[in-house]
């Protein structure tokens, strides 16, 4: 039997600076006998030498592969480690874990992508699958909707990615919490962009960010009466393994690793978690 | 014709059985050490080890099965790269005198480490593991396994189960290797007679009167399934817990861990499994240092539900075998019977 925590070998082939403390990681897995594919939302289990490993999303999409892109904001002793690494570096990858978006029910749907800073990242994977999609098939998401927010102008990260999704008609609405006199733009909580016209009947809304904006979002989602079901999140927890065996990210009978992270808002409000006490 | 599946071993054949026993691989059971504590050790020499059947041992074959710490794979970093390797194989084991609840508990964990993935790491030890068990005759003062449905005697699981008739063992085979070893062996054992049956079954009848505890493990489990326990509860459980991990680490079905590597030097290192406790307050912190968890309401929560609601719900048999260590352990007195006691007294909504 196969060691089911030995990670395959990969090798950073690009660094992006998103801004001061995220970097996204472009990898590329080294060995090619071994076939690899993930879907939206799922996430990798990263190992730095000496440092362990880390759930990190992917922030690419399945279409970018060979190449996997994890964005990685600096916070504890793996993540810095990795932000001292440079291209042709190599890391360790196991994975794809957890559940994805549900992006087969797409079609016909307008898109509501509603982030914060470092949560923006595994939804940018659904977000370029779902424009690539536009591209190659006629059945397929109508409108796409970008509400971004971020702490300062400084802090705004994946400008890069947000000035291609413009040009390919996503409509791009950021926010700071923190404004300054070169910042047009709007200032105040990624919930003040939340106006009822931006939601549809056929909206799908998908959130990622720290888990108080979470709450907020959804509060005022459901407000302006989006339905349970077609509220999307995708919860962040401390996890060992990423199959379902550490018991780390367990979550009132269910584990995050294996029955989420994505979660519709119906799913999450049986459960008695954190983000919505 | 002779039925293997149920002998008679003359206790007078015990040691020369074991000697052969620990010829073929490494023998673990219950020895009592100079400090007079009892626990599952390595036999080198089984003339001189003083294998104690009496006394339950203070750790379950977890130590041996799913180890405090085991190396599940060593790493180079090096020019040639960041390459990871298969730790060593596990020697075959022959475990004696293993407890009902024990064994119970090994059955949950195979469970545990096969779904969603097959664990390799631990069923490189369980599939060279061979399990006698010994049913209990006198149940010692903390346990409550007939509550929990995982003892005094098993019916399934073990690869051979002893029964202590007094001068002799009925000896039953459950698996495949547990008969492949009477028949191996048939020597040392004798055909079972009718009043060897007979002595057997009053054994179990009176054992199942010894019991002290009264312990409704099945009562609340069903409770548990649609009743809300009173944050109350959780948060008196929650004041007098320590933090000190004790009762998960005794647990024979604790299987919650942690995965770190640690470097031996400047291009090599060991990923290492630990255990780890949902008790404690690092379990769930993320970087950063945001926890999705409050300690100080729900420190006890995860384990007890676990133990007794999802448990309950997943497999039809709460993951608590009844093995009473933990109230042995636990010197803040939230062991899981409290909760057990209080769940039962109703004070759920």
């Amino acid at each position: 039997m196969k060691e089911i925590f030995i990670p395959g070998r990969a090798i950073i082939r690009e660094i992006v600076q998103e801004n001061k403390q995220i970097k996204t990681f472009r990898l590329e897995l080294l060995d090619k006998t071994q076939s690899f594919t993930f879907r939206p939302g799922q996430f990798l289990m990263l190992s730095i030498p000496h440092c362990g490993e880390a759930a990190i999303s992917i922030s690419s999409p399945p279409t970018a592969l060979p190449l996997i892109d994890l964005s990685i904001r600096k916070a504890g002793v793996l993540t810095s480690a990795i932000h001292r690494m440079h291209s042709g570096d190599e890391v360790g990858l196991r994975g794809p874990f957890g559940t994805a978006f549900p992006v087969g029910n797409f079609p016909g749907h307008d898109l509501l992508f509603i982030a914060g800073g470092i949560g923006l990242a595994p939804l940018k994977s659904v977000l370029d699958y779902c424009l690539f999609q536009q591209e190659v098939e006629d059945d397929t998401v109508q409108r796409i909707t970008l509400l971004y927010g971020s702490r300062t102008v400084a802090d705004i990260a994946f400008q890069k990615a947000i000035e291609k999704w413009k040009n390919q008609g996503v409509d791009c609405r950021l926010t700071v919490d923190v404004g300054d006199p070169d910042w047009s733009g709007s200032v105040g909580l990624v919930t003040e962009l939340l106006h009822p016209d931006i939601i549809t009947p056929q909206t799908i809304s998908l959130v990622c960010g720290p888990p108080i904006m979470i709450r907020f979002v959804i509060a005022k989602l459901l407000d302006l009466g989006q339905s349970e079901t077609a509220i999307l999140t995708t919860l962040e927890r401390h996890m060992k393994c990423g199959m379902g065996l550490c018991g780390h990210c367990h979550l009132d009978g269910k584990l995050v690793c294996v029955d989420g992270p994505v979660f519709t808002y119906a799913e999450l409000k049986l459960m008695n978690i954190m983000e919505f006490s | 014709m002779l039925d293997l599946n149920e002998m008679i071993l003359p206790k007078d054949n015990l040691t020369p059985l074991l000697r052969k026993l620990a010829k073929d691989a490494r023998l673990i059971a219950p020895i009592k050490n100079s400090y007079g504590d009892t626990l599952f050790t390595v036999i080198d020499d089984i003339d001189k080890a003083a294998i104690d059947l009496e006394n339950q041992p203070q750790a379950s074959l977890k130590p041996y099965l799913l180890p405090q710490q085991e190396t599940l794979a060593t790493y180079r970093n090096t020019e040639g790269g960041y390459i990871f390797a298969e730790a060593d194989e596990e020697p075959e084991s022959i475990y004696f005198g293993v407890r009902s609840c024990d064994l119970t508990a090994v059955l949950y964990t195979d469970l545990v480490f096969s779904r969603p993935v097959k664990d390799s790491s631990y069923f490189k030890r369980r599939n060279k593991s061979l399990l006698i068990t010994i049913g209990c005759n006198h149940p010692f003062s903390n346990c409550f396994c007939e509550a929990s449905n995982s003892g005094p005697y098993l019916e399934y699981g073990y690869d051979l189960q002893f029964i202590d008739l007094g001068d002799a063992y009925f000896v039953s085979a459950g698996r495949r290797k547990g008969l492949d070893l009477l028949e191996k062996w048939l020597y040392f054992f004798r055909a079972v007679t009718d009043s060897d049956r007979e002595k057997r079954y009053q054994l179990q009848l009176e054992v199942r009167g010894k019991f002290t505890q009264n312990i409704q493990v099945s009562q609340v489990c069903q409770l548990l399934q649609d009743h809300e326990v009173d944050d109350s509860i959780w948060r008196k459980l929650s004041g007098r817990c320590y933090d000190c991990g004790g009762c998960a680490y005794v647990c024979p079905t604790c299987t919650c861990f942690s995965v770190d590597d640690a470097a031996i030097d400047e291009n090599h290192g060991l990923r290492l499994r630990s255990w780890d406790a949902c008790t404690s307050s690092g379990f769930t912190r993320m970087t950063g240092g945001h926890n999705p968890v409050d300690r100080r309401t729900d420190a006890l929560k995860r384990r007890f539900l676990h133990k007794l609601k999802y448990d309950y719900a997943e497999h039809g048999k709460p993951s608590c075998t009844g093995c009473g260590r933990c109230v042995d352990i636990c010197f803040g007195g939230v062991d899981i019977t409290t909760f057990i006691s209080l769940a039962a007294k109703g004070e759920t909504v």
